[in-house]
């Protein structure tokens, strides 16, 4: 492996721009770090050039660990954004630059630089001065002087992003040959995902500071893993849907699921539809796809080899839309779609117009949390429940509805046996009895429920713990899930019961570290973990009451006693918690 | 040439003709007048003035203090624009105003504060007398008074140069391998060169047209402490005007002469770039 990246993390201010990012790329690799700005891959690019220092983890190139080496001694090459020429030196004395810091005989030295100019199309320009040159000879300039000592590895920051789109179109080119000659291992970082695609052996998608997936760029735009990310890589629908035992049930319409086995027991899951696999035909007769709903088409924008179009759904098709690119609250009632020249020609449409939209393909995503009920005992308390600020975030970033449900008789009649649809998330206002509530809700079916304090701020840190194995891998989906889209660390808090730290040690720590390494490579989460002993709720209160700004994501297999033994960690807390139930209701 | 030339201003005409105005009223006319006064003296007069030894000795301290504080404050100057541009710290903004004082204080306050501070009895000179260096009434004096009012000129000069220096062509030396000093004089330097140069000659410029800050620190000793234009007023106190456009005349012409030569150093200097490009 040419660069390891291991925990990684750096803050600016409390605040973590880079968080736990962990990262292995290959020899001769052309990996880019995608992400919008301020997502941290730039901060991330500068570390591994040793310019700018990291708060935890390790960093190494070539196997050689140079965490706590400075950019001078890490042997890398860096071109940059602005060109960062040296405005009073020659091209030829900006490429020898590096040779004349190692003193590199003055013969040895032309015969580089000759080399280099060529490598980048710029024989002959050996006298002139940057300021005599254009934005793409300059940038030429730039790979050659960062090519100039032979560095083991090759970094870019958005080095195109001064540069016009024919000239950008160029260079692309010349850098991705001058690599594949060198064979020299190389990160690229934009927030251009056309740039990515096209360049990138494998791209990295950086949100808020964390690495949120890792891919070659056909899988990472066929199978997303994250709305994210389904939503950054090119436009995307997303949808609210059902999995049942047949497939992905969509508007009353079950669509076959094309990567995954059903899952035994019906639940709601957030589904990507591309625009490209959305189909137009005059009735649902016509379609010769999977009927989603009947449309009006919205506009029309022509972009040359393809036509874009929002269609607005019918509202009897029940709204199953989340929210594409656009942010425009409207957007999130309208389908995104795109048809070929081709399609055009077979049914052409205008704005106004009834069709029917139909689905070719379906990606289902892995995430667990689809959407939020805000539930309370009556509509006025729920719809207030709805607004409050942690939650309308969470639903914000995750880029889902809020729904409000009144359940007048909650906590209160002990019916047992009676059990009701609770759909994707269910939150409830912290108070008094709230553990009772809980309780409640989770025998009635609720498998996922958020305890929400009033006024509650986003956390800095999620601590997250289970109660038994069988909730493991769905509390660590969980987790995975919320601190994808909330900037916080995540900390796997490991509680051994009494003081007795001598007989069961090693047996807990080894936990620990499984569940660490699980987190790691089934849901790409990195967190720290924490070792305590005594009683679990105890343990856990104790911690959430340390530090404000924490949230607990605690992981429930069974009910027994449920109430009792979680009161003092959910009555009236000041700390959101979220409860992920994976038990018989 | 055409004076039509798309500008902001109002016609290329009007500004012209108002700059050459106000440089002809304002600048040539005045050193006319001094040019024609000592004209009017005889040659053997002239030179009898001018060369005499207590004019030489003037010229001495004044040129040669002022190029001492020109040139100290092109060392400590950078530095302090190096410290102002550069880092961020409680009392940045104050530190950058204190800058301009001596800009504002009229120049005699600084030369009897600095005399107040620095005499033998004085808060710094009761410290430095028992070392054996006496600064009030000594060319040392009229140096330090030299550098404290022609230090704002290097410093704001160099400013805006140092900010040009974009952090990234640091950051690029340093992965290329270079070491801390070799970024300073390769990198840093060169591009602030020019600046740091305006500076020196802003300062000399003004250090040695000085007066008020002077007479106070110096002492005025004939041969020793005596700078040329105390050595003007005292020729005009005695009513000899033509002995004071005499020396008057000397001082334009040496002033003159260095300044021009420093300009020709920067165009030599920005020629040479280009040729190095062109060729």
């Amino acid at each position: 492996m040419s660069i390891i990246l291991d925990q990684v993390t750096k803050h600016y201010g409390g605040v973590p721009v880079v968080n736990d990012v962990s990262l292995d790329i290959g020899d001769g690799e052309f990996f880019v770090l995608l992400g919008p700005s301020g997502s941290g891959k730039s901060t991330l690019l500068r570390a591994i050039a040793g310019l700018s220092g990291v708060d935890h983890g390790r960093i190494a190139l070539h196997g050689r660990d140079v965490t706590h080496l400075t950019a001078r001694k890490r042997g890398v090459g860096l071109v940059f954004q602005n060109y960062a020429l040296f405005q009073h030196m020659t091209v030829a004395d900006n490429i020898e630059f590096a040779l004349r810091v190692r003193h590199m005989r003055g013969k040895l030295r032309r015969q580089r630089r000759t080399e280099l100019l060529r490598l980048v199309a710029l024989e002959g320009m050996d006298e002139r001065l940057p300021a005599q040159l254009s934005g793409g000879q300059q940038q030429r300039v730039a790979v050659a002087r960062a090519l100039a000592h032979k560095p083991e590895v090759l970094l870019l920051d958005e080095p195109f992003g001064a540069l016009d789109a024919k000239i950008r179109e160029e260079l692309r080119r010349t850098i991705r040959e001058v690599q594949r000659e060198l064979g020299i291992t190389t990160v690229l970082v934009t927030h251009d995902q056309e740039e990515a695609f096209a360049m990138a052996d494998r791209i990295g998608i950086m949100n808020l500071g964390r690495l949120l997936e890792v891919g070659a760029p056909h899988a990472l735009y066929s199978h997303p893993a994250t709305r994210f990310v389904a939503t950054f890589l090119g436009a995307a629908n997303l949808i609210l849907a059902r999995r049942t035992a047949d497939g992905i049930q969509v508007c009353g319409t079950t669509i076959a699921a094309s990567d995954r086995t059903p899952a035994a027991n019906e639940h709601e899951v957030v589904a990507v539809v591309r625009p490209e696999e959305v189909e137009l035909a005059p009735a649902r007769a016509a379609l010769t796809t999977n009927y989603l709903a009947g449309g009006v088409v919205e506009d029309i924008v022509f972009t040359g080899a393809l036509e874009r179009l929002r269609v607005r759904l019918d509202a009897a098709a029940h709204t199953p839309l989340l929210a594409h690119n656009g942010s425009d609250e409207d957007a999130s009632e309208l389908l995104q779609v795109t048809r070929t020249q081709h399609e055009q020609r077979v049914f052409p449409v205008i704005p106004g117009q009834n069709v029917a939209v139909g689905v070719r393909r379906v990606h289902v995503l892995p995430t667990p949390l689809s959407s939020f009920t805000a539930c309370a005992p009556s509509l006025p308390l729920a719809d207030a429940l709805s607004r409050e600020p942690l939650l309308t975030e969470l639903a914000a970033r995750m880029k889902t509805r809020i729904t409000t449900r009144s359940e007048p008789k909650m906590g209160l009649a002990e019916v047992v046996g009676e059990s009701a649809d609770f759909v994707g998330t269910t939150v409830i206002a912290s108070q008094t009895d709230c553990a009772h509530r809980s309780e409640w809700l989770l025998r009635r079916g609720a498998r996922d429920l958020l305890v929400l304090p009033a006024g509650a701020a986003a956390p800095q840190r999620v601590l997250i713990h289970w109660t038994g194995e069988a909730a493991r891998s769905a509390t660590l989906a969980v987790s995975a899930s919320v601190l994808r889209h909330v900037p916080a660390e995540a900390i796997y808090i490991g509680i051994l019961p009494g003081q007795s730290s001598g007989s069961r040690g090693p047996y807990g720590m080894r936990d620990l570290l499984d569940a660490r390494s699980e987190a790691q490579a089934t849901h790409g989460l990195e967190m720290r973990t924490e070792l305590r002993f005594g009683e679990v709720t105890e343990e856990l209160t104790r911690r959430l009451a340390e530090t404000p700004g924490q949230m607990l994501i605690v992981g429930v297999t069974d009910l027994a006693r449920f109430a009792e033994r979680f009161r003092a960690l959910l009555d009236g807390g000041q700390w959101p918690v979220l409860i992920v139930y994976r038990g018989a209701p | 040439m055409s004076f039509r030339q798309a500008s902001v201003l109002p016609g290329f005409g009007l500004t012209f003709g108002f700059t050459t105005f106000f440089l002809s009223t304002m600048v040539l006319l005045p050193l006319a007048a001094l040019v024609l006064a000592a004209s009017s003296m005889h040659w053997s007069d002239f030179v009898h003035v001018v060369f005499s030894a207590r004019a030489l000795g003037s010229y001495r301290l004044s040129f040669g203090a002022s190029f001492l504080a020109a040139s100290i404050n092109l060392v400590f100057g950078f530095i302090i624009a190096w410290t102002l541009v550069r880092y961020e710290f409680p009392g940045r903004k104050l530190i950058d105003a204190l800058i301009d004082m001596p800009f504002a204080l009229p120049t005699a306050v600084s030369g009897i504060a600095l005399t107040t501070v620095f005499a033998q009895s004085g808060w710094i000179g009761r410290y430095l007398e028992p070392l054996g260096i006496k600064v009030a009434y000594t060319w040392l004096g009229v140096t330090l008074a030299l550098t404290l009012i022609s230090m704002p000129f290097t410093v704001r000069a160099v400013q805006p140069a140092l900010l040009e220096v974009q952090r990234d062509l640091e950051d690029a030396a340093e992965t290329l391998g270079a070491g801390r000093f070799y970024v300073f004089r390769r990198i840093i330097l060169p591009t602030v060169l020019p600046a740091l140069l305006t500076g020196f000659t802003l300062s000399f410029a003004r250090a040695v047209g000085e007066y008020g800050s002077v007479i106070f620190i110096a002492g005025n000793l004939p041969m020793k402490t005596e700078i040329t234009p105390l050595l003007i007023v005292i020729h005009l106190e005695q009513f000899d005007y033509h002995g004071a456009a005499a020396l008057g005349l000397v001082m334009l012409v040496m002033s003159f002469t260095v300044l021009f030569a420093i300009n020709l150093l920067q165009a030599w200097g920005r020629r040479r770039h280009l040729q190095a490009a062109s060729s």
